[in-house]
Parts: C-alpha cells; structure tokens; sequence
C-alpha cells in the first residue's frame, strides 16, 4: 500500500506522513486477529446481551418480542437457575480441591528422579490432552451398573452388594461427573506444578539442608512458598475454566437426574439446544459472564496484593 | 546434593516405597479408562455383554472398528477427514494470525496496548455457552450453518486469544537488534519478521500450533450446534450422535474412543515438550 501511494502521488509531501503511515502499516498486523475477534467473540457478546432482551424461541418465531428486562425477572424467580447456581459452587469446589491436592502429589512424584520418567509422564499427562466427549462416554461406560467395570470391581472386592447406577441416583450423579472431572483436570494442576518445582533452583534445597532442615521443614518453608504464584494463577485460571466447563455434564447425565448434577453453564447449554429458547439462554449466559468478571476482578486486585507482599 | 545427606529416616521411606507405591497407583489410574476403552473396543458382541464381565478380550477382534469406519448411519471414516480438515486449517489460520498479531503487540507502541493485551486475556475467561446462541444465529444468517467455514471460524475464539497471548512472551524474548540489522540490510519490516523472528520463534509457534489443533480437535459445542448433517460431523460430535441414537453399542462407541484418541495422544507424546513450555511459560511470568 504504501509503495503504491509513492508512485501514484511523486509529490514532495506524502497524503499522511511517514510516521502515520507506519502507525497505519503498524495496526495492519493486528486486523486479521481484530477481524476475527470482532466477529467470534466481541460481537457476539453484544449480540448476546441484545439477545436477552427478547422474548426468542425458535420453535415459536411469531411470539419474537421485545420484553426488556423481562428475562432477567424470570431468572430471578426460577428456582432452578439458583439450584444450578448451588451446583455450580459444589461442582467448582470439588473438582478444583481434588484436583489440586492430587495433581500436586503427582507432580511431587514426577519430579523425583527414576529411571523411565519421561515415559511415566506422557502417561500421567494423557487424561488431560483427549476430547471431553471421550472422556465422558469412557466414564459412562465405567459407570455402567450391568457392564461396567467400578460396580463388577466394587461387588468383587466386597464393598457392594447390589450394583449402583451412579449416573442415575440422585445421590451419587454430581459425585460421579465430579470424579470423571477429577481424573481428566489432575494432569493440568500437575503440568503447572512440575514446572514450579523445576524452576527451583537446586542451591535452595542445599542451603535449607546444610541448615538442618527435614524433608518437611524443606517442603513447608521452601517449595510451597516458591511455588505460591504459580499455585495461584493455576488455581484460578481452574476455577475460572470449571465453572464455564458444560462439555462433561452435557455429555455424561445432560443435567439429570432432576437437575441434580444442572450446573449454570449447562442449565444455558440445554435451554439454547435442547428448550430453543435463546433469548432466556442469552440471559442466563450474560449472568455467567458478569460472574466471571467480577471473580477476575477480585483476583487481580487479590494477585496485586500478593506481589506486593512478596516484592 | 541434598540426596547425599540421606540421613533422615523419612527421607529415604519417601524415595523409595512410597515413590513406586504412589507411581504404580497413579498411573493405573490415569491410564484405566483408556485401558478399559481399547479392551472392550476389541471385544465380540457377546462378551461386552456378558456376565460376569472381562477384563481382557477372550477372542480379540477388530471388528468394532471395522463397523465403526464403515457404518453409514455414524461414518466415522468422514467424521474423521472432518475433524482432521476442520483442526488443521484452523491451526494453519491460527498460527498466521497469532504470529502477525503477536508480532505487533511485542514489537510496535501502540495507544491501548495494554487494554488490548488485556481483552486477550479475558476472552479466555468467557463461557463457550455464552457464544453458541449468538454464533449459531449468525452463522445462519450467513448461510454457514453446516459448512466447514462456521466451525472453523467458531473455532478462532478460543485459539486466537490464547496462542497470541502466549506468541507475545516469546516474540518479546528474542532480541530486537536480531531483525533491525536485518531491516538495515534492505529487507522490509515484514520481511525480517519472516526470516529473522519467525525462525527463532519456531518452538513457540511449534506450541500454539499444537495447542490450536488439539483443542479444535476436541471442540464439541460448536461442532454439535452449527452442523445437522451426519457427513459434516467431526468426531466429538460424531461420538455424542452415536451415544445418543439408540441403544448405546458400547463396542463401536469404544473403537470410535479410540480412533479420537489415539491421533492426538501421539501428538502429544511427541511434541508435549514444546507444549508444556509453551503452557507453563504464561503462568510463570504471571
């Protein structure tokens, strides 16, 4: 473009001066990633909140109106967005708790020195690399209550007597997409944590053991201080992801039984795909987006403090 | 070294019975369901639903792929060259707009940077959910529902976001006097990028590029709400339509598993250095 403008203009002085036009040449590299955002997200989102103001079912296009806030009124008063609500802090909690204490332990045995350990992790880190709808189905299955192997491994070992279909008990539904959740979130925490303890320089270790400190003392005061950052931003960034995370429970109970295992994110999943009504998905998926933010922005002011208190 | 000084009692417990214990349950565990998934993908009609159950095929076959491959109701076969063309012109498209955009946001001033390096970062906060009501309307009123197109582009939501955020760090770590010496040398601004960055930038690219296809390839939202035809199905959403047709056929459904699996599992063994680095590198500097 600017070759062009220099021979189509030989005049002393240039339509826009040189430090415009690299400005111009300079934005040029960020349009393509601007486009797509624009078109795959930004506009999107206002489309959303534009959405939510309607009422919009698909099935019944004559009923299209504009209602206002009345979506938001009907969330209000529908006991089963605060069920999910509910849902979502226990599914969020559980999940990112056990991950995190797991995925630690693991990363601790990882990190030791043994021989074939560059094997043993490609296998620890495998859960987290496959579709979530593999990980799903392959859950289902081993939660099958006729021909699935944990109630055949439970009967075999004596702690059941009577298979369970954890999938469809009330009781056990939110237990059982929690624990397939566990299994495949386990490697991020222990990919993250890995890291950490790598970026720990062996000196540290050398000086707390010349000082007379135990294998708990060193654990205690050096490698869980060292690690606190990257504990933080891992934990969060799993929150963050959990929360929004629809794929599993979709796939695995879509929500059932009774809404028993309907977190937010796959209450607004369902009532788009499977209810068709988009103008209250649009609502609930506003609100979603409003807790995120707000939860981001505790954490950064939260994370500000922490590095002012350890710079 | 501190294992030199292996005085301490615990110590020694720690690194020795308890490492292996805590390995040997740990990988069983991570590694179960796939080992369960491939056994009864080998497994005859008659003994997946037998009782008591087996843990090990009794008379291995392939069968189940073979029907799985060529079945006309659940074409894995095409789910497959779906997922395969849908995963990689995204990572292609990806990598060159990331590495332009990540380019500029290391190298160039710019009036709200900073916001900028920030909307980045929170769109990799915002549900999937949120976009399929608005995508799916949009892509119908672009007649794209059912083509490749809207899956891709759904797709550049979460990948762009994500890989420039991660291209920004590594563009930033390259010296700057590498490509102005070669902008001295005659070569346009663009032209050093290409052969002076992008080279040195490679193992980072190498990791977006990853990062790009595998989760494309395991997108399942978008891929179930914006195709109805079973021939644009890529494998997620294959996988969810074959689940949820009738009575589930836990064989087919099982080498179906396997066939998602496997290709990304040997992407990731080999590259998951490059990835990892690529990963943790974000978390560490923040």
């Amino acid at each position: 473009m600017n070759r062009e403008a220099s021979v189509a203009m030989p005049a002393p002085r240039a339509f826009l001066s040189r430090a415009a036009r690299e400005t111009l040449s300079n934005y040029a590299y960020l349009l393509p990633a601007a486009v797509c955002l624009g078109g795959t997200v930004l506009f999107p989102i206002l489309k959303a909140i534009h959405m939510s103001l309607y009422h919009n079912v698909l099935s019944r296009p004559q009923d299209y109106h504009f209602i206002g806030l009345g979506n938001y009124l009907r969330m209000i008063h529908d006991p089963t967005f605060w069920l999910t609500l509910k849902n979502s802090l226990v599914w969020v909690f559980f999940s990112v708790s056990i991950q995190f204490v797991l995925g630690f332990l693991g990363a601790l045995l990882l990190n030791a020195e043994f021989k074939g350990r560059a094997f043993c992790r490609t296998l620890n880190l495998l859960p987290w690399i496959i579709p979530g709808v593999v990980v799903g189905l392959v859950w289902e299955y081993l939660y099958q209550p006729n021909y699935g192997p944990i109630n055949d491994i439970l009967r075999r070992v004596g702690l059941l007597r009577v298979p369970i279909a954890w999938l469809s008990d009330p009781t056990f539904a939110m237990a059982g997409v929690i624990f397939a959740n566990v299994w495949r979130g386990i490697p991020f925490f222990t990919i993250m944590i890995l890291a950490g303890l790598q970026s720990i320089p062996d000196e540290v270790y050398e000086a707390a053991t010349v000082d007379g400190a135990s294998v708990t003392q060193r654990f205690w005061h050096v490698t869980l201080p060292m690690l606190r950052p990257i504990i933080v931003v891992a934990t969060v960034t799993r929150i963050i992801w959990t929360f929004n995370y629809a794929d599993l429970i979709f796939v695995m109970t879509s929500g059932g039984p009774a809404n028993a295992t309907q977190i937010t994110s796959s209450y607004t999943l369902l009532t788009a795909y499977t209810d068709l009504d988009f103008g209250y998905a649009a609502t609930l998926s506003v609100i979603l987006l409003v807790i995120m933010l707000v939860f981001t922005a505790f954490y950064l002011k939260f994370t500000k403090g922490v590095e002012s208190v350890s710079g | 070294m501190s294992k030199q000084r292996s005085g301490d009692f615990l110590e020694r417990i720690l690194g020795g019975p308890v490492l292996w214990t805590g390995l040997v349950i740990m990988t069983l565990f991570a590694m179960g369901p796939f080992l369960w998934a491939f056994s009864a993908s080998l497994k005859t009609r008659a003994e997946l639903y037998a009782t008591p159950i087996t843990y090990i095929p009794a008379h291995a076959t392939f069968q189940n792929y073979v029907e799985a491959w060529t079945s006309r109701l659940t074409p894995f076969s095409r789910f497959f060259a779906n997922s395969l063309w849908v995963s990689s012109v995204t990572m292609v498209a990806t990598i060159v707009i990331s590495t332009s955009a990540g380019y500029a946001l290391a190298r160039f001033r710019f009036i709200g940077k900073n916001t900028l390096m920030l909307v980045f970062l929170a769109t990799q906060m915002f549900p999937a959910v949120l976009l399929i009501a608005p995508l799916l309307s949009q892509w119908y009123a672009l007649g794209l529902i059912d083509t490749y197109q809207a899956l891709i582009y759904s797709n550049f939501s979460f990948t762009v976001p994500f890989t420039v955020w991660m291209l920004v760090g590594y563009f930033e770590s390259i010296p700057r006097e590498l490509e102005e010496s070669a902008m001295i040398d005659g070569s346009g601004r663009f032209g050093a990028m290409l052969r002076i960055i992008v080279p040195l930038a490679a193992p980072g690219i190498a990791a977006t590029a990853i990062f790009a296809f595998v989760s494309s390839w395991s997108e399942l939202l978008f891929a179930t709400t914006f195709t109805s035809s079973t021939n644009m199905r890529t494998l997620s959403a294959g996988l969810l339509y074959m689940a949820g047709q009738y009575e589930v056929q836990w064989g087919q459904l099982s080498a179906g598993v396997m066939i998602s699996t496997v290709p990304v599992a040997i992407l990731f063994t080999f590259l998951q250095k490059h990835l990892i680095k690529g990963l943790t590198a974000g978390a560490m500097k923040g």
